[in-house]
């Protein structure tokens, strides 16, 4: 698979284990790793309606003299090899512009806040803005580097619930890895389910990659997810909610988030599969 | 729920999908009006901080006032909203080249209050390129917010810049020739429209808060002969004085670089200095309209030498704010230059030659702004439409429009680039529609890649390559790993059209052992203009293209030219 | 109409990626929502003869892909198309192209006219091509005045001198009329072919009947594609 994955490096042993994240999905799916070691504090990305101008904390730049080796530590230990990215652009002097041509992306839960932040329930205002405005799913690290060795993908039956299914089977077909699927049915049967994956003509890769289908009819969603094996690379696709949808209503996404402790593949309201 | 969405879709409208020059008037008086009120918020807050700081200003310590707000505005700019320093022109300008106009959020206020700090409280710089910033800014994220594509959004930053300056000065075309000449850089009429609106939106705010006011009113001139071939000599002046403003500001920024102290110290040094000059020439402080406008009266008392020495003091004053921090742009300042340096002009003038009657020095002063504007920022037009706004005098064009010309050539003659295009230039991203640089930085190698390439194996033997040479339509052949697929090498037929015809070679030879190891390849993220340079460098005519280790096509100069002109007459058409 | 990226990307002959960008950059009269563009048939036709690109509609678009890829015709259907002939009559070279091409089937055409053309391409260099064989054809190829390629299989009443480069006598002539030069390279180049084959020219000399010829081109052919994948 020709896929790029893009990480920024963080000379701290927070970053390791977010790069050691990194280099394993990379091995797993076969894709090529770029890293930025950053230069500034901050950077921007211009995406296709949005540009985001990410500030990391100055963690980011400790120590610059060994950040380059540590990295490469580490890339050794893991026998992959990685680009790293030189920002060739600057909108102002001390303001690259990084490209966001990339297949994936990985990110802490937070990129510039302070890390005792870094838990459960909580995805920094700047790793939120990729995901909303990413072409790219981003992968959101637990905070601890952990092997996954399935995926689950959650399918509530949205559009992007379909993206975020595709893209589930792309990863089982490139890590040949076993992948279930986990839906948290509301109020409609599970032939409705069925039907959303008939018209999507996606029935014949349901069979042949997916294992299993979880389907829950009862119980508390939260309750339920405690199914999820604690060793799987988690799949969802987040819906562009607004901020105040999202405080009155909560999405599936921000329960996820906040109830398991897995790495998390977020396919973005923008995800497209053309490339 | 589904309104909802497609009334943030404007572009999606079956009325302005065909046609969007109605939505994007429609969205330039939004712009306008928003841009133009930014403007007016800043200009107030400018007098209402001298007005209060002016109480203070008799002690013999208020030279600390300028530093105090020149390190609050670094403060500001890099700790709170975290940008750049510098006056954010070249940053409108680059988006718009490279990424289709998208500006930030926080660029539509951050300048606003960082130059208020750095003006307000006497430093020496002005707030029109901030207001630029800030109009432009907020055009892009009204742009943004209704999903509007790059060549609309560019419009509209392009109406925020014009109404923005249209508010400042209450000048309809200054902010409109402005806006075409230095942001956009494209005399089409799909901008004008829209940018010429936003300046009367503009305008006609700044009127209804602020009464319609020209800036700098006065007496009507005489003009004789005389004084238009005297104009030559006044050009040569203010195109002296706008060089060594440039190189000034140039010098104290190198200066200040290398200073180890933060940026808000160095700032707060700038400001000292200034106040300190402010003390014996106050003349220096501010953006400093209100001189401006005693000179233009003719009722500016003091003597040809203290005039010269104050044209040299601003000049100092603007680098020392700028170059070490402060926050602001350059064109008020350069109105007041450029009126000290037409009044030293005159006076040079009537002392050399008394018995000549020459027009009021008022008339000079002006002039003296035009050359300066027009030299700095090399745009002539917008020099000679805002100076006739500003003053509302049509009678002196001629002379005008001689001193804006002359200053402009003698200025690129040895800058060639402006004030606000150095940067950009220098790095090579100013990238106006229409030219190689831009067509270049749009196409991408992907777009380019020619996937009807046969691959082959490096072991294959030349018997078998033979008869994959009759089923292939290229000359070029990339030879992979058999295990890995990595890319080896290239076979070229012109390298090996000799053994192909010699059958003894067939089963001696596997295609290892021919390939050219060491090609000239590729990447995906490549430039355009740098593998063009390559290939022009190596006479290449075309180069494989790697990703990821792996052969993924070809790039060629005849496919690149096909895709070339195609996008130069996408780019150019209407 | 509503099209997908790619086919609309196919109706202007340009990579999907380059639309992509142009409709970002709202440089093409296109809305795209998702992976669906929307656009209307006239204006984008407008757009792009203005803007000298090619616009072909789908349907047309595949006409042309079909037009390029168009497979040549094989031997098998040009022979049958010509016919097979036995017993031409003549004692040199004109009289016997004389009588083969009163033989030649297509007609309304002019056939004093390609007589002269085939005569005129023999005062070049001979079409014997050795062991018998000629392959008699004109310059040119004949576009107007056939729809199909066509292979006329003439067997002389008695050998000639033809002046083939082996200096043999010829006892059959395969006269090929073919409407473009590619349609002759490829006709002329798998005749070669079996002709190469020594045992195909022994089979010749039995002045076999129409239909064992076509078989056993029919085998000559079948190897000849075999070879090639």
């Amino acid at each position: 698979m020709d896929a790029q994955l893009f990480h920024i490096f963080r000379n701290t042993p927070l970053g390791r284990e977010t790069l050691l994240q990194s280099i394993y999905f990379c091995k797993k799916i076969g894709a090529s790793l770029i890293i930025y070691i950053p230069e500034f504090t901050k950077f921007l990305m211009y995406f296709e309606n949005d540009v985001v101008q990410i500030d990391l904390d100055s963690s980011y730049l400790t120590s610059p003299e060994t950040a380059l080796k540590h990295a490469k530590e580490l890339l050794d230990q893991g026998k992959i090899k990685a680009r790293f990215l030189d920002p060739k652009n600057f909108t102002a002097s001390t303001l690259p512009d990084i490209a966001t041509n990339f297949d994936f992306m990985c990110c802490p839960r937070s990129i510039s806040d302070l890390s005792s932040k870094i838990g459960l329930g909580y995805i920094g205002p700047r790793v939120r803005r990729i995901v909303n405005s990413a072409r790219f799913p981003v992968l959101i690290t637990s905070p601890v580097f952990k092997k996954w060795r399935s995926i689950a993908v959650f399918f509530g039956g949205s559009a992007n619930a379909i993206n975020a299914l595709k893209l589930g089977f792309r990863l089982s077909r490139a890590s040949e890895m076993p992948l279930s699927v986990y839906t948290h049915m509301e109020n409609v049967s599970r032939e409705s389910y069925e039907e959303i994956i008939k018209n999507e003509n996606l029935e014949e890769e349901m069979d042949r990659y997916v294992t299993e289908w979880h389907i829950f009819e009862s119980g508390k969603f939260e309750e339920n997810i405690y199914d999820v094996p604690h060793d799987a690379l988690v799949v969802m696709g987040a819906y562009g909610h607004s901020l105040i949808r999202n405080i009155f209503f909560g999405g599936k996404m921000e329960k996820i988030q906040s109830t398991i402790t897995n790495n998390l593949l977020i396919a973005g309201p923008n995800y497209t599969l053309t490339r | 729920m589904r309104i909802l969405r497609l009334w943030r879709h404007p572009g999606s409208w079956t009325i302005f999908r065909l046609d969007d020059r109605l939505l994007l008037i429609l969205i330039a008086v939004i712009v306008g009006t928003c841009s133009g009120l930014a403007a007016i918020a800043l200009n107030r807050s400018l007098i209402a901080m001298f007005e209060w700081l002016h109480n203070f200003r008799h002690y013999w310590w208020s030279f600390i006032i300028p530093a105090v707000g020149a390190a609050l505005s670094a403060l500001f700019l890099d700790k709170i909203v975290k940008e750049g320093a510098g006056h954010g022109v070249p940053e409108v300008v680059y988006s718009v080249s490279r990424y289709g106009g998208l500006m930030r959020f926080r660029s539509s206020f951050s300048r606003l209050i960082s130059s208020c700090l750095t003006i307000g409280s006497g430093g020496s710089a002005g707030p029109e390129a901030p207001v630029v910033m800030s109009g432009a800014a907020i055009g892009s994220n009204i742009a943004k917010f209704f999903f509007l594509n790059d060549r609309q959004r560019i419009t509209i930053v392009g109406c925020g810049a014009a109404g923005a300056i249209s508010s400042i000065f209450n000048a309809p075309i200054a902010g409109m020739v402005f806006s075409i000449e230095v942001i956009l850089g494209e005399w089409k009429s799909v901008n004008i429209v829209p940018i010429a609106i936003a300046s009367v939106a503009g305008t006609e705010i700044s009127r209804i808060l602020q009464g319609n006011q020209i800036a700098f009113s006065h007496r009507l001139f005489n003009i004789h002969h005389l004084d238009i071939v005297a104009c030559i000599g006044l050009a040569i002046v203010s195109a002296a004085a706008s060089l060594l403003l440039t190189r000034f500001l140039r010098s104290m920024h190198g200066v200040s670089k290398k200073a180890p102290f933060p940026i808000w110290m160095r700032a707060a040094a700038g400001g000292c200095m200034v106040g300190i000059i402010g003390i014996f020439l106050p003349i220096v402080l501010g953006e400093g309209y209100h001189s401006i406008r005693t000179m233009i009266e003719g009722a500016f008392a003091q003597g040809l030498g203290i005039v010269a020495v104050a044209a040299f003091a601003k000049i100092l004053a603007t680098s020392l704010t700028l170059g070490w921090g402060g926050s602001g742009g350059i064109f008020a300042p350069c109105l007041v230059i450029g009126s000290l340096a037409g009044l030293t002009y005159h006076r040079g003038l009537v002392l050399l030659w008394p018995s000549v009657p020459w027009v009021n020095e008022g008339c000079f002063a002006l002039l003296g702004m035009a050359g300066l504007i027009s030299g700095m920022l090399q745009a002539p037009l917008t020099g000679i439409f805002l100076i006739i706004e500003i003053t509302g005098s049509y009678e002196v064009i001629l002379p005008l429009i001689i001193v804006s010309v002359i200053s402009t050539t003698l200025c690129h003659y040895i800058e060639p680039a402006s004030f606000y295009l150095k940067e950009l230039i220098e790095k090579g991203q100013l990238l106006r529609p229409g030219t190689d640089a831009r067509v270049l930085s749009d196409l991408n190698v992907r777009e380019l890649l020619e996937k009807d390439c046969i691959s082959v194996k490096q072991n294959v033997l030349l018997r078998d390559f033979v008869n994959i040479i009759k089923k292939s339509h290229r000359n070029y052949f990339p030879v992979e790993d058999e295990n890995t697929g990595n890319f080896l090498g290239m076979i070229h037929l012109d390298d090996i059209r000799s053994y192909l015809f010699n059958p003894l070679m067939y089963d001696a030879v596997v295609l290892g052992q021919i390939m050219d190891t060491d090609v000239e390849v590729v990447y995906l993220d490549d430039d355009l203009s740098k593998v063009l340079r390559r290939m022009d460098a190596n006479r290449l005519f075309s180069m494989p293209v790697i990703a990821n280790k792996k052969f993924i096509g070809m790039i060629s100069k005849a496919t690149l030219l096909d895709k070339y002109r195609k996008e130069l007459m996408v780019q150019t058409g209407f | 109409m509503k099209l997908s990226l790619k086919d609309i990307a196919r109706c202007l002959d340009l990579p999907a990626s380059t639309v992509d960008r142009w409709i970002r950059q709202g440089r093409i009269p296109i809305h795209r929502s998702e992976n669906v563009c929307i656009f209307k048939k006239s204006i984008i036709e407008k757009w792009a003869f203005n803007h000298g690109l090619p616009f072909s509609p789908l349907d047309k678009e595949k006409e042309i892909y079909k037009k390029q890829t168009l497979k040549l015709e094989n031997l098998i259907p040009a022979m049958q198309f010509g016919g097979v002939f036995h017993g031409i009559k003549g004692d040199d070279v004109e009289s016997v192209l004389k009588s083969a091409v009163d033989k030649v089937p297509v007609l309304p055409i002019n056939k004093e006219g390609l007589y002269e053309r085939l005569l005129e391409r023999e005062a070049l260099t001979s079409t014997g091509i050795g062991k018998g064989v000629a392959i008699p054809h004109p310059r040119a190829p004949l576009p107007e005045e056939i729809d199909n390629p066509l292979i006329t299989t003439c067997f002389l009443e008695k050998s000639i001198d033809f002046e083939a480069i082996d200096d043999r006598p010829v006892f059959v002539m395969f006269i090929l009329l073919s409407t473009s030069i590619k349609n002759h390279l490829h006709l002329l180049s798998r005749l070669a072919f079996c002709v190469r084959d020594d045992s195909f020219v022994k089979f010749l000399r039995t002045y076999p009947d129409s239909s064992s010829l076509l078989s056993k081109i029919a085998d000559c052919e079948n190897l000849l594609d075999r070879d090639d994948n």
